[in-house]
């Protein structure tokens, strides 16, 4: 413990030091890293070219495919995006066949070995991350189930790091004279993660990777409640995201898909229910009206949904039984606040924190969803 | 008694210890020592998480950069020695996706469509009433190595043997913004000559490109070679280049073996995030043999046999298309308006009879269709369709229709049609269909088309 408050109050001056420096010498020295052109960077997703701009910086010259706005499983492969990857050094994608209708028409006309799978471009930022929901059988009886799993793990802001890293080694690969910028700004990403995650007064005292680790673990509310500094619990330190819902750990949500698993995970929400009655499926009216029974007898309070989907059946719950309806985007651009990575985290914690806040009547008093639309 | 045996006992045992340990010492020491071992140890426990932890921040760091050797590394071996501390910087660990389970794992992407048709005309007609399993279809799809994939369509029409619809390889990486692709395929020519049946936006096909290149698409044996055409604008610009020996089709009927070639380009533009506009324009070069008209005048007169049609005369069919679609981004499976045209031109070198000689003429036809669809809600869709279409070996027989679609998919993987066309024929083409005089016909069809396996692309 004493370890890493210390290792930690040590790295970060030393780290932000090193990132300034950094921009500085790039800045001083416009051509000698860019003499090679800036690397050509094509994501799929809003979240995941939020991350490579994080990482990227001024050295990469990114295309984001898919808008913030968009059902991400629903993209258009435009032929337009195939004059982008025919010249792309990398292609990041979110993996775990969450693009398997839109990414391959485009891969497999932009005539660009780089940019297919296998190819020396190609990253899919799901490398290394802990997936969940792997259907032990495949049916699509079930809905439009994912084979790999839940391919939505950026709900959960410790895959960012990891995504980090994956972007940060790829950049490295496809741009070795900025290996050490990458590096820096892969620190400083990760360094601004952790106190949006957990609050600078915490990562102050235990740092950041002891919090990353027992977070990774499961086991941060035992850390936080166990250890105590100068006669207070940690716990008393926690800030950020995991703060601000931290009052509404245990909480039932139902949301609209099955999108918002790693999100519940990470801040001890509970998924009690689903609009779709499966993945991919819109509901029925005896659906809605099952859900209507299940909410008045007290399932839940807040019915999280998504920029791009209908809102008649959640206009329709809250109607008649009063639960607050949250428009949450999933990702950076869903909303015009949710500039980045980090702005989406804010916003979605803040909307998601005032739709739980209790407020003093029941259902009695609905509250109308903070969404967007 | 007891006392002395167990202080012999810890005699003798103090002498063995001290005989082996020489550093070990009285009893009293020891316990005094283990409290203090028992302080390291706490003490390494800390070192220990404190190591984990810096050792993760190098796992996740670059070893490059937090390595003196590459920061002070001269600029000129810069990008090597940086790459080489890259590599020294672990990988992240797999995926932990389902195990490779068996051999199966390099199967080709399977799936598998038909359409069930059911069809009624409403004034009389009865040649072609009633539901067929129209057709059904068998996919597979797979990269054959890095720099090549294979595609391949079979398919089983009702009661005839079954028959390769597509088959093909085709380049992924060529230099140069070039795609080579080598097989059977289906013409660029145009948007609606590309689909596969279950995917064409109504039940059938556009009557002109039924005129023009008959039941079936017009399809190749041969080579296809595909550029991305270079543009300062960086506009989607492609030129597609074809040559192969058309299958079959009034236009390309040549029983001599003859070779068909085609151009299209086409262009795309994004005139907002919301629409998209392309524009294409199509030739197609070919041969084709006698006209059904030249040879029952050749079978009335009886010179059958005695004045021989070449079965080479030149035919050439050229197309215009524009497709505009409107898909709003935070609503594109809910909303979306779709307008698509193509127009066709045929002109094509005839041979007619001419007392006891062959004359040679100049036929030119057009034909062409509007389609537009329009969706206000998830799963529903409603199509209008109105076509043109005029046959390549006249100059005057004609057909006219309109068609309406309304079109439900419950989920991704099928959907379930309803359309109506009504069809107005001029003499000649009524001719064509047995009848006598101008014609109208009405037609009912059911379709429903489901598809299993793998999760296929959409197609823009």
């Amino acid at each position: 413990m004493t370890c890493s408050v210390r290792s930690a109050s040590r790295t970060r001056p030393a780290a932000l030091l090193r990132v300034a420096s950094v921009l500085l010498a790039t800045a001083l020295l416009p051509g000698s890293a860019h003499a090679s052109g800036t690397v050509k960077v094509v994501a799929s997703l809003p979240n995941l070219g939020a991350i490579a701009r994080d990482i990227g910086g001024d050295r990469i010259d990114l295309t984001v495919i898919a808008s913030g706005v968009q059902d991400a499983h629903f993209v258009d492969p435009k032929p337009s995006y195939i004059v982008k990857l025919r010249a792309a050094d990398l292609l990041i994608v979110n993996g775990l066949d969450l693009e398997v209708g839109w990414i391959p028409p485009l891969t497999q006309g932009a005539r660009n070995g780089k940019v297919l799978p296998g190819g020396s471009g190609y990253v899919d930022a799901s490398t290394g991350i802990p997936v969940v929901e792997i259907p032990a059988g495949l049916n699509r009886a079930e809905g439009d189930v994912h084979p790999y799993g839940n391919p939505h793990y950026l709900g959960d802001p410790l895959n960012a790091l990891t995504v980090a890293t994956t972007i940060a080694e790829a950049l490295k690969k496809a741009d070795p004279a900025g290996a050490a910028a990458y590096d820096e700004r892969r620190k400083a990403f990760a360094a601004r993660l952790d106190q949006a995650l957990f609050g600078a007064s915490l990562v102050e005292l235990a740092g950041g990777s002891k919090l990353e680790r027992e977070a990774a673990a499961g086991t941060l509310d035992h850390f936080l409640d166990a250890t105590s500094i100068g006669g207070a619990p940690l716990r008393t330190r926690l800030g950020g995201w995991l703060g601000r819902l931290a009052p509404f750990r245990g909480r039932p949500v139902v949301t609209y898909h099955k999108d918002a698993s790693y999100f519940a995970a990470r801040f001890g929400l509970v998924v009690a229910d689903y609009v779709e009655p499966k993945p991919g499926i819109p509901p029925s009216a005896r659906h809605l009206e099952e859900l209507t029974e299940r909410l008045k007898h007290g399932e839940a309070r807040v019915i999280v949904t998504r920029p791009y989907v209908e809102h008649r059946s959640t206009d329709l719950l809250a109607q008649k039984t009063g639960v607050a309806v949250v428009t949450l985007p999933l990702e950076a651009g869903g909303d015009p606040k949710a500039t980045d990575y980090f702005a989406l985290f804010d916003l979605v914690t803040d909307r998601l924190a005032a739709a739980l806040a209790p407020t003093g009547a029941g259902p009695a008093a609905p509250k109308k969803g903070s969404g967007s639309r | 008694m007891r006392k002395s045996v167990r202080r012999c006992g810890t005699v003798l045992f103090l002498a063995v210890v001290i005989a082996f340990l020489p550093l070990g010492t009285a009893r009293a020491e020891e316990s005094a020592e283990v409290a203090a071992l028992r302080q390291e140890v706490v003490a390494l426990r800390a070192e220990i998480e404190a190591l984990k932890a810096a050792m993760r921040e190098l796992q996740q760091g670059a070893a490059g950069a937090t390595s003196p050797a590459a920061e002070t590394a001269p600029p000129a071996a810069g990008a090597p020695s940086a790459a080489a501390g890259a590599a020294t910087a672990p990988p992240p660990l797999a995926p932990s996706a389902a195990p490779a389970r068996s051999a199966n794992v390099m199967n080709p992407a399977i799936s598998a469509v038909f359409q069930a048709i059911g069809q009624s005309f409403l004034d009389g007609r009865e040649d072609a009433n009633g539901f067929d399993l129209s057709e059904a279809e068998v996919a597979f799809e797979s990269t054959v190595d890095p720099y090549v994939k294979m595609n391949l369509y079979l398919t089983f029409p009702v009661d005839e043997s079954p028959e390769v619809e597509e088959g093909y390889a085709q380049t992924l990486a060529l230099p140069a913004g070039l795609q080579l692709k080598g097989g059977r395929f289906k013409e660029s020519f145009g948007k609606w000559n590309l689909l596969h049946t279950h995917a064409f936006p109504t039940v059938e096909r556009p009557d002109a490109l039924v005129n023009f290149f008959g039941e079936e698409s017009l399809t190749n044996d041969g080579l296809s070679l595909s550029w991305l055409i270079p543009n300062p604008a960086g506009l989607y610009l492609e030129s597609v280049t074809e040559a192969g020996t058309a299958r079959e089709g009034p236009s390309f009927n040549s029983e001599a073996r003859a070779l068909t070639w085609s151009q299209h380009l086409s262009a795309f533009f994004n005139p907002s995030d919301n629409a998209t506009l392309e524009f294409g324009l199509s030739g197609a070069f070919g041969q084709t043999g006698p006209t059904e008209t030249l040879l029952a005048d050749l079978d009335a007169a009886g010179l059958t046999g005695i004045l021989v049609p070449d079965e080479r005369t030149p035919s050439n069919v050229y197309g215009a298309d524009v497709t505009w679609k409107w898909k709003p981004l935070s609503a594109n499976t809910y909303r979306s308006l779709t307008a698509q045209a193509e127009v066709l031109r045929s002109r094509r070198h005839a041979q007619t009879l001419s007392g006891a000689s062959l004359d040679e003429e100049i036929l030119t036809s057009d034909g062409g269709y509007l389609y537009l669809e329009g969706q206000w809600i998830k799963r529903w869709k409603i199509g209008l369709r109105g076509d043109l279409a005029g046959f390549p070996d006249s100059e005057t027989d004609r057909t006219w229709s309109a068609a309406g679609v309304v079109k439900f998919a419950p989920s991704e993987f099928q959907e379930i049609r309803f359309q109506v066309k009504r069809t107005r024929l001029n003499p000649g083409a009524a001719a064509r269909a047995g009848g006598d005089g101008d014609q109208e016909d009405t037609q009912v069809f059911f379709e429903w088309i489901p598809i299993i396996g793998a999760h296929g692309a959409h197609k823009y």
